[in-house]
């Protein structure tokens, strides 16, 4: 449904995206992670036709982003991370503003904006004035307004940011009640957590390089492949062990405390094995060696980390 | 504190001065002045002669009057963005929040607005000392004339950063400090550019800075009030304005959008959804957005342009006939300072509240977008303007000699009519082609002068120093409106003859077509220039648009 082929785009000397590439099948929710200024909403806005590429293209339902955006623009609803609301208006004329430029008749546009303001949840607030929304109520109105014209693919940049907790599982609610209407989405986040449990499909996208993209599952096993230790080790042989642990190039990050050593190991059950195998034969006395549960987010963290540097 | 250590003061001179900029635009300034005197200079024969005092004394006052109106119109460019700049960026209520008195902050405000105007017009002083040498000027004159444009430059500024501070956008202020200036600009050259001498020096030294100094403080403690206790905005700055509350406490005219004549440029609020085939932009434009900052602005500069409009129509209208074509340059006075107001900002103003990247994902066509623009800013902007000619109607149902030329009134309004299209067609080209709204506001405006005042002074300056014939120079003028209304003659009641003013030498231009020559009025060839004028630049808007917005998308 979405495909990007090779997009770069360079800002006179600094690259923001190089060379990326990814597709996003009909009814997946793609969720798109990286960091502040990874090039996530330059990504974006370019599949939204807002932004032409230095190189590379963009298909979204079989249309080029580039050669043919009227078509592409009638494929899809845009939600932008930052966007500001007309003054004057209010709820009810600034979807009708939008349906009228999307060229959906008068005859069903009153039931189009009946039921985008049920499904939102926004029918007590039809007759405010759109500037004295709160910014919770906003982000829920610019998403109606992307429904409006009843797009098979969302585009939205971090529709979540800023939200208060429970606006947040809200949203969250609304993507997966979205895509049971069989909507394609593409979402963007800097928080992998936040997505990791609706999503089907995820990439990561850093200093404009995409780290890795494929589904949930897969993405996860590739971060599994990163281990944290603790190791716990008799007082005599603490300098000895950190001395193994700092010389081994499978090992980072090794921080002492008491007598404990923590560290980072890139690799999976083989690598722990043979570093405890390694340890031991070197005549350290291991007390306790094992593994410490990350969440994803940590683990996201120290990758991300790992591949940049 | 307030002038050493203002911060506020020490990062704006830094930003405003250090830009290459604004070195390039005082090069540009003092090399224009450089050409106009360079020109001027009597040479050849003429320089081994005794020159007449008329020469260095028409120069010299083509240089104070020019300098004037780049004060009156520069520094309201400068100041009316000062405070309300903070408010579109959402910083007023950091510097607010922060522990900077109020006096520092304006002082800073003013200071840094008008240091670089006062810049421009010391930088003018060594073109103004030669013009001393060719004698014919005293030395207190040109110290006069300074003091006037240095207090000038301080009053004007500090008018523009008051309504600064009671307006929330920037071009609501601009226009509003453009309506204030006028009539003290038109008041404080009439009263020191008489040629009574003495009362010309007592008005300037001895009437003129004290008047200065009171403005000054009742204003500065107005906007220190104001910045003291400010308004409550509501949550991110933004204040909701309700139309109909608001109304119950208005001064003076109330615009009701159900009644003529207001209903011409803001249409009753919809009640249900738009029919099929309007065009959403142009709704949104009429219908919503025109009162979006309160009703205020629109009130002032209604309220502003009659009360001025009265003495003038007395006066031009009513004791001397013939001289409708000035009170006409009024109307169209009026309508270059508001009409920009409206579209110079109707695009970039998309882009700065990030509605653009809404708008421009919609299957809504380029064409569409900008022919609404174009239609609601010109709507407005036409309609405003309009208000003022009912004292023209007048004028000619109640006045034998303008009533027995009815025709010369369909002119002039068709002048006043090309005009509106003519400013606010500039307007959006300008919001096109820039990306803030303040620079397309001043570039529109420099357009406009080049456009329409440009060519009379140029005329009137010629006049003295070229060989060319009067009906040669009358076709430089074509492009401006204020030319076109002084041509249309107009017998005076006493001795039944047509004012031409001195300024605009000759009423027509010749136009050579194959052998035989044909002499044509100026208002004839404004007429038939406007509209190609307004079409070149309407495609060129919708190109500029197209390209740099809706197909290129510049980074929004």
């Amino acid at each position: 449904m979405i495909e990007v082929r090779n997009f770069t785009k360079r800002y006179g000397d600094f690259v923001a995206v190089d060379d990326l590439s990814f597709s996003i099948g009909e009814g997946e929710i793609f969720g798109f992670i990286g960091p502040n200024g990874a090039g996530k909403s330059t990504t974006i806005r370019f599949l939204a036709t807002l932004l032409r590429p230095s190189s590379g293209e963009g298909y979204i339902a079989g249309h080029s982003v580039v050669e043919d955006p009227m078509a592409v623009r009638k494929v899809i609803g845009f939600m932008p991370d930052d966007f500001g609301v007309y003054d004057g208006m209010k709820v009810w004329e600034f979807l009708d503003f939008f349906a009228v430029a999307y060229k959906i008749p008068r005859s069903s546009r009153k039931k189009i904006i009946a039921e985008v303001l049920e499904l939102l949840d926004l029918t007590h607030k039809r007759d405010d004035y759109v500037n004295g929304l709160s910014k919770g109520m906003k982000q829920r109105l610019c998403l109606a307004k992307t429904l409006v014209h009843d797009p098979p693919v969302l585009i939205l940049d971090e529709p979540a940011s800023g939200l208060d907790p429970r606006a947040r599982a809200e949203m969250k609610a609304l993507l997966t009640e979205l895509r049971s209407m069989g909507k394609t989405i593409l979402v963007s986040s800097h928080i992998l957590p936040e997505l990791a449990d609706f999503v089907t499909s995820i990439g990561i996208i850093e200093r404009g390089k995409l780290l890795a993209a494929g589904s949930v599952q897969e993405i996860q096993r590739q971060l599994r492949a990163h281990r944290r230790l603790q190791i716990r080790i008799l007082d005599s042989d603490l300098a000895h062990a950190e001395a193994i642990l700092r010389a081994d190039d499978k090992v980072r990050d090794i921080t002492g405390y008491d007598h404990t050593l923590t560290a980072e190991v890139d690799g999976g059950d083989t690598e722990m094995a043979r570093l405890l195998q390694h340890l031991i034969g070197s005549g350290v006395s291991v007390q306790s060696f094992a593994e410490v549960e990350m969440t994803l987010d940590e683990v996201f963290m120290t990758v991300t980390k790992g591949i940049v540097n | 504190m307030i002038l050493r250590e203002n911060p506020v003061l020490i990062r704006e001179l830094l930003v405003n001065l250090r830009s290459s900029r604004s070195f390039l635009l005082q090069l540009a300034y003092v090399v224009f002045l450089g050409v106009v005197v360079y020109f001027a200079w009597p040479a050849g024969e003429e320089a081994t002669n005794q020159v007449s005092p008329g020469v260095s004394q028409r120069l010299f006052n083509l240089f104070f009057l020019g300098q004037f109106f780049l004060v009156a119109l520069v520094a309201p460019t400068f100041a009316a963005g000062s405070i309300t700049g903070e408010k579109e960026r959402k910083t007023y209520e950091l510097l607010l929040a922060s522990p900077l008195e109020p006096s520092t902050i304006l002082v800073g405000k003013l200071l840094s607005s008008s240091t670089y105007l006062v810049l421009l017009i010391i930088s003018s002083l060594p073109l103004m000392i030669l013009c001393f040498l060719l004698g014919g000027i005293l030395l207190s004159e040109i110290a006069r004339a300074y003091l006037v444009l240095i207090l000038a430059a301080g009053t004007f500024g500090l008018i523009s950063v008051a309504c600064s501070s009671f307006f929330g956008r920037t071009s609501s202020a601009l226009v509003v400090s453009y309506l204030v200036i006028l009539p003290l600009a038109l008041i404080t050259v009439t009263v020191t550019q008489t040629d009574d001498v003495v009362l010309r020096d007592f008005v300037s030294i001895a009437v003129l800075p004290p008047w200065c100094i009171a403005i000054w403080v009742i204003v500065g403690l107005l906007i220190n009030r104001r910045l003291l206790f400010p308004p409550d905005v509501g949550s991110e700055g933004k204040e909701v304005i309700d139309e109909e509350e608001e109304m119950k406490y208005a001064v003076g005219v109330v615009i009701d959008r159900e009644l003529f004549p207001d209903m011409l440029f803001a249409p009753a609020k919809r009640t249900d959804l738009m029919p099929d085939g309007t065009n959403p932009v142009l709704d949104k434009e009429l219908r919503s957005e025109i009162f979006s900052q309160g009703t205020l602005m629109l009130r002032l500069v209604i309220q502003v342009s009659m009360f001025l409009s009265i003495p003038l129509m007395a006066y031009l209208l009513f004791l001397r006939p013939e001289l409708t074509g000035y009170y006409v340059g009024y109307v169209l006075m009026f309508n270059l300072l508001v009409g920009p107001v409206f579209s110079s900002g109707s695009i970039t103003q998309e882009r700065e509240r990030k509605t653009l990247g809404l708008l421009l994902t919609t299957l809504l066509k380029p064409g569409t977008i900008v022919i609404a623009k174009l239609l609601a800013s010109a709507r407005v902007s036409t309609v405003l303007t309009f208000l003022l000619t009912e004292q023209l109607l007048l004028a000619y149902i109640l006045i034998p000699e303008l009533r027995d030329r009815w025709w010369t009134l369909l002119i002039f309004l068709s002048l006043i009519a090309a005009t509106c299209v003519t400013t606010t067609t500039v307007g959006l080209l300008c919001s096109a082609l820039s990306r803030r709204t303040a620079v397309a506001m001043v570039v529109t405006y420099l357009a406009l002068l080049a456009l329409f005042i440009g060519p009379v002074g140029l005329v009137w300056y010629l006049q003295g120093y070229t060989a060319l014939s009067e009906e040669r120079l009358a076709s430089l003028t074509i492009t401006s409106p204020f030319a076109a209304a002084m041509s249309i003659p107009i017998p005076s009641s006493d001795d039944g003859q047509p004012y031409t003013p001195s300024f605009l030498g000759s009423t027509a231009l010749d136009l050579s077509i194959g052998s035989k020559t044909l002499s044509v009025p100026i208002w004839v060839a404004y007429l038939a220039m406007t509209p190609v004028i307004v079409v070149v630049l309407n495609v060129l808007t919708y190109l500029a648009f197209r390209w740099r917005w809706w197909r290129a998308g510049m980074s929004i």
